[in-house]
């Protein structure tokens, strides 16, 4: 009979399911390599949630990338808890909020005290991973949170704040936006203020979402390697919110890190094609998003829903969809273009539109998977899961130490 | 002859009663006086020094020619622990008045990581004791005014992230949830949403300062606190009939719950006659400090400034009594009369009033050690009040606040 055609069908439809099996599951030796490593995840904006005191950070939930169960199974090391608040909303009330979403993060950590720890320090990062807790970290997205006050600053950094973004979408008062029309030409002299006390306080200077001439000034300014805390590479996906590759080649000069952003309109120049196409999309999913959320202001509502209703959009064919795999194309790319100690993990869950396949932390192995997969040796994967982040950290505070006058 | 003796008597009595020339004592009490002095632990548990250090010619490290407070003073006058207040004015609400206690909390912090080689910033009772084991100053603060949480609730547990270890419920006026006692009752003492303020106080082992607070607020925070009260600087009402003094019954019921109340040494809460002739030229402490802001706005050290020559003209022209350092004495002497040597210590107000003949500055404050001893004060008896009670207080705070915490 059709023996041969037989085989041959069975053997392509074999090699057809291993490949689908292959790609979502975990080896043995990807799951060594990831349980044993450190993943520290340097952006998350689940923040905006915690300030909801009916979320219990403890159960696992069906909507949104974060909580303590799918942190466990995903093996993630340390989480980077965004303080943020629009860039519309200035003065003295930004500091308040800011001061509310600090207290939001430092009490759900004392409500879980066997999973969550808070630290400060890679030391503290380390010693948490020891005593197998999560360790539950701080950034300032954005530099209007500190209503132009070092003072404030200075108390952000004594309640644990370990980062802060420079700006966010808007401008600030001392800082362009890569997202805004230039106002400052990059930092303003208050703005090199701020950042020489960062590095004194031993806060990180994060770069992500600021103009690139704020990029430059920064860079020069800091006597400390600075991070992007949630971006990836605009060779692969044009957006402004990426860094280009002179920008991470000039970051891993001076000892920073690219953490990769895996929200798909950075990932995919096909899914910003799409958006930029038509903006009726965005509209379309804002005016749904604001009726599901009552309006705008909840942002934790808002954030969990637009990422909610894109995923509907993709489903209908309105926009392209986007693998997970394209997270280790920007790895890779970044690796190239920068070098292996200067790329890791900034997701932006929570606050963005999450690929197929990495939809929430659990998936987080697949990323060491992947790597392997490429041929990546384990102690560069764990340099990229967690390792360089930790480097940098470890760098700002032996800066804050040697300006400070200490050994 | 009966005028030369008239005359005799006069000096005689001047020598003995002038502040300026000390009577020699054929004893070795100020010896005595010294040693325990210097050798107990002397905390402080109000001064306004904070708003100096926005002034570009103050430098807490040199002895300073005004003011009451600096670190070669304190060492001399054998202060180990001192709270400084965070203060600004109780008509400042919201976010505002967070930024700006923010400011200066920051601006303790900063001095004593400037002068680390004296200073140790302490959280606890048993940090206190270690500084001073270690021959070091202890700082720590009290927020002067629940108007600074910005009617946030959580700005308490901010507040006390950031090492503030008392809030005092209001300053001259109301705020959204405590009347004042300088102020027209409002909330009828504490709002609902106070008492829930006074329950996270608790649970933080932020101390609950009942100074500045109307008597309602203060019956109110003494029913809902589960930890004992302080009074960080309050006097005698039965001495010196002031609103912002403590009657005898509120004494009472603080010590009955464990609380202490801290001696104030501002002229005008310390010394009736003073208060008298002081309200009938200004109106009154609040009345006096808004006709000065006229002139100085919101710049804290001309306040200072300006209150301090008023007060210096005033004297002079005879319209104010002069006050003696030892009106302190009294007071203290009234609160332990009345419920016992365990309930009362030392809340000056340096650099925030403005002080007795005598107590120019903190140099001076062996004196009360001495003056205390001389009156039979047991050894023990003084070393509390000069701040065994209120590390009792505080020990007792924090062990609420980790019962609370583990039940939770």
């Amino acid at each position: 009979m059709h023996t041969g055609f037989h085989a041959a069908a069975c053997i392509l439809g074999g090699i057809f399911v291993a490949t689908v099996v292959a790609g979502d599951t975990i080896s043995e030796r990807a799951k060594k390599l990831h349980f044993s490593s450190i993943l520290v995840d340097t952006h998350d904006d689940t923040t905006q949630r915690l300030l909801d005191p009916k979320f219990d950070f403890g159960v696992r939930h069906s909507d949104g990338s974060i909580d303590i169960p799918r942190m466990r199974e995903g093996g993630l090391g340390a989480i980077f808890f965004s303080i943020w608040i629009p860039s519309k909303v200035t003065g003295p009330d930004a500091v308040a909020k800011a001061l509310d979403q600090i207290d939001a993060v430092r009490r759900q950590v004392s409500k879980h005290p066997e999973d969550l720890v808070l630290a400060a320090t890679a030391d503290q990062i380390r010693q948490a991973h020891k005593e197998g807790k999560i360790a539950a970290l701080m950034g300032v997205e954005g530099g209007h949170m500190i209503n132009s006050d070092l003072a404030v600053l200075r108390r952000f950094a004594a309640l644990g704040v370990r980062y802060m973004t420079l700006t966010h979408s808007g401008n600030d008062e001392w800082a362009d936006s890569s997202t805004d029309k230039p106002a400052h030409n990059g930092l303003t002299d208050f703005g090199k203020d701020v950042v020489r006390e960062m590095n004194r306080v031993g806060m990180i200077v994060d770069i992500s979402h600021v103009s690139d001439k704020t990029f430059y000034d920064a860079l020069e300014v800091s006597k400390a390697p600075l991070f992007a805390s949630h971006s990836s590479c605009r060779a692969i996906c044009d957006a402004p919110r990426n860094m280009t590759d002179q920008m991470m080649k000039d970051l891993a000069a001076k000892g920073g890190v690219v953490q990769i952003n895996y929200h798909v309109g950075f990932l995919s120049q096909e899914f910003r094609n799409a958006e930029k196409a038509d903006p009726k999309i965005n509209e379309a999913i804002a005016l749904q998003v604001r009726q599901r959320c009552g309006g705008d202001g909840n942002e934790g509502c808002m954030l969990i829903e637009g990422d909610r209703i894109t995923r509907e959009f993709v489903a209908q064919g309105k926009l392209p969809r986007v693998e997970y795999t394209k997270i280790i194309e920007h790895i890779d790319h970044a690796v190239k273009v920068a070098g292996i100690d200067h790329v890791g993990l900034g997701s932006d869950f929570d606050g963005a539109n999450m690929p197929y396949g990495m939809e929430d932390a659990s998936m987080l192995p697949k990323i060491t998977e992947a790597l392997l997969q490429k041929n990546y040796s384990e102690g560069d994967v764990r340099k990229i899961l967690g390792e360089n982040t930790l480097r940098v950290m470890t760098a700002v505070e032996r800066v804050s130490r040697e300006l400070n006058g200490q050994k | 002859m009966r005028c030369l003796r008239a005359v005799l008597a006069a000096g005689v009595l001047w020598l003995c009663c002038s502040p300026l020339l000390r009577p020699v004592h054929g004893d070795d009490i100020a010896d005595r006086a010294r040693k325990l002095h210097f050798s107990s632990i002397v905390l402080d548990t109000h001064d306004d020094t904070t708003q100096r250090f926005f002034s570009k010619s103050f430098d807490l490290g040199k002895r300073n020619p005004d003011g009451h407070i600096d670190i070669p003073r304190m060492r001399e006058g054998g202060m180990n622990a001192i709270f400084l207040s965070i203060w600004i004015d109780g008509r400042i609400m919201g976010p505002p008045a967070v930024q700006k206690a923010l400011d200066q909390i920051d601006a303790v912090h900063e001095n004593v990581r400037r002068n680390s080689k004296d200073l140790v910033f302490c959280r606890t009772a048993d940090e206190i004791r270690k500084a001073h084991a270690q021959g070091k100053i202890a700082v720590l603060m009290g927020v002067e005014g629940g108007h600074m949480i910005g009617n946030d609730i959580r700005m308490v547990r901010i507040f006390g992230d950031l090492g503030v270890r008392y809030m005092t419920l209001s300053h001259f006026y109301n705020d959204e949830w405590a009347d004042s006692s300088t102020d027209k009752p409002a909330h009828n003492g504490l709002t609902d949403y106070g008492k829930d303020i006074v329950r996270e106080m608790n649970r933080q082992g932020i101390m609950v300062d009942i100074s500045h607070v109307s008597d309602k607020t203060f019956y109110d925070a003494l029913e809902v606190s589960q930890a004992p009260l302080i009074a960080s600087h309050s006097s005698c009402r039965a001495i010196c009939n002031h609103p912002r003094d403590m009657s005898d019954e509120m004494i009472k019921a603080l010590a009955a719950k464990g609380g202490v109340i801290q001696i104030n040494y501002e002229k005008s809460f310390i010394d009736q006659a003073y208060k008298d002739a002081s309200d009938k030229l200004s109106g009154g402490v609040v009345a006096l400090l808004d006709q000065l802001k006229k002139q100085c706005g919101d710049d804290e050290e001309c306040l200072g400034k300006k209150m301090g020559e008023m007060e210096k003209q005033a004297t002079a022209e005879g319209k104010l009594p002069q006050v003696t350092w030892e009106r302190i004495i009294d007071h203290i002497d009234h609160v332990v009369k009345l419920v016992g040597p365990d309930h009362v210590g030392l809340g000056s107000d340096f650099d925030g009033a403005t002080m007795p003949e005598g107590m120019d500055d903190c140099t001076h404050l062996p004196k009360i050690t001495e003056a205390l001893m001389r009156k039979g004060y047991s050894e023990d008896n003084i070393r509390k009040i000069l701040g065994g009670n209120l590390l009792r207080v505080m020990e007792q705070n924090e062990k609420v606040a980790r019962e609370l915490k583990s039940r939770q």
